[in-house]
């Protein structure tokens, strides 16, 4: 007897269960259904796949997607160069001190965004705030500079420059790097 | 005291209360979304957490997703999967906030508005979505209650 309710019940659960998924699908692909219907008739549709890897500034600067209006400039390849070439520059390299150690471009201090308040106090001090900062990161795609440049930019930093095109670029274009912890 | 509020949150008003505010809200929040699904795409973008190549699909479709099941649980059609779907959601947002929240990313949460100067305070909105999960939780095992075979 008992044997036979434990089993009622345990159908029970299982037909519970079963119709709980049903119904769930069911909700999804009718919510579905009406999204793709209605993101096709109104005028504000968007495209199923949108280009989320980078937007092009003027002069073909690859910019992140969430590179805004009033962020500090971003410079190509050939402004970074002359850049490094100018005495009042200071790079800033924003990847983690692993990345930096690995390579990174001559002269560069490392202050990872991700770890910004263990590592500020000790690169405040050789980072004036009357040096343009150009800060980079691995290429076009990250975004750990822009973040970085913002925070800068409370802290009262005014001359800020990103070089989007990052590491990649520098090592593609065969420009000096350093390696280790010495900047 | 436990059984006394055991008691209020079984109430059948009071599961009514909360299915008009869990649906309510969820109704309320796909409404901008639904309307500027490019803004709500950009948004799911700053999160950092999708692949780019699946965020339009989910900004198009979620709202939807939303809505719908806000509909359901109010009206009681699919009260017990609608309410297991909300809560589920309402889950993958406390984690989407606090990963960003611990990778030190200051984003709109694109909750109630695409705007992108309708930023609010991470605490808040944390103990605000928990809240809701208890709410979304009760709904779903009291109407699991009317759909399970007899004790």
């Amino acid at each position: 007897m008992i044997n036979m309710k434990e089993k009622n019940n345990s159908k029970g659960r299982t037909s519970v269960f079963v119709k709980l998924i049903l119904n769930g699908v069911v909700t999804v692909v009718f919510a579905s259904i009406l999204a793709l219907s209605y993101n096709s008739f109104s005028g504000r549709g968007i495209s199923l796949k949108g280009n989320w890897s980078g937007k092009t500034l003027s002069d073909s600067l690859i910019v992140p997607y969430s590179y805004q209006e009033g962020d500090p400039q971003a410079i190509s390849i050939s402004e970074a160069m002359m850049e490094f070439q100018a005495p009042h520059t200071i790079f800033l390299d924003a990847r983690s001190d692993f990345d930096y150690k690995q390579g990174h471009i001559k002269g560069a201090l490392n202050l990872p965004f991700e770890e910004f308040d263990g590592f500020y106090p000790e690169v405040a001090s050789k980072l004036p705030k009357d040096k343009t900062i150009i800060a980079y990161c691995d290429g076009t795609e990250c975004e750990l500079s822009l973040f970085l440049t913002r925070i800068l930019r409370e802290e009262g930093y005014q001359d800020l420059k990103i070089f989007f095109g990052g590491w990649a670029e520098w090592v593609e274009a065969d420009l000096p790097i350093g390696k280790g912890e010495e900047p | 005291m436990w059984k006394g509020f055991k008691k209020i949150i079984n109430n059948r008003y009071t599961i009514l209360v909360f299915r008009l505010i869990l649906g309510g809200i969820f109704i309320y929040a796909s409404l901008d979304k639904i309307a500027y699904p490019e803004q709500f795409a950009k948004i799911v973008y700053n999160y950092k957490i999708l692949p780019h190549s699946l965020i339009n699909i989910f900004a198009i479709i979620l709202p939807w997703i939303e809505l719908l099941c806000g509909i359901f649980v109010i009206i009681g059609i699919f009260v017990e999967s609608s309410s297991a779907i909300l809560s589920m959601f309402l889950v993958v947002f406390i984690i989407a906030l606090s990963v960003n929240f611990l990778r030190g990313l200051d984003i709109n949460c694109g909750c109630f508005s695409t705007d992108p100067k309708g930023k609010e305070e991470g605490a808040i909105l944390l103990i605000r979505d928990f809240i809701l999960v208890a709410i979304g939780l009760q709904i779903f095992v009291n109407s699991l209650k009317k759909i399970a075979p007899d004790k």
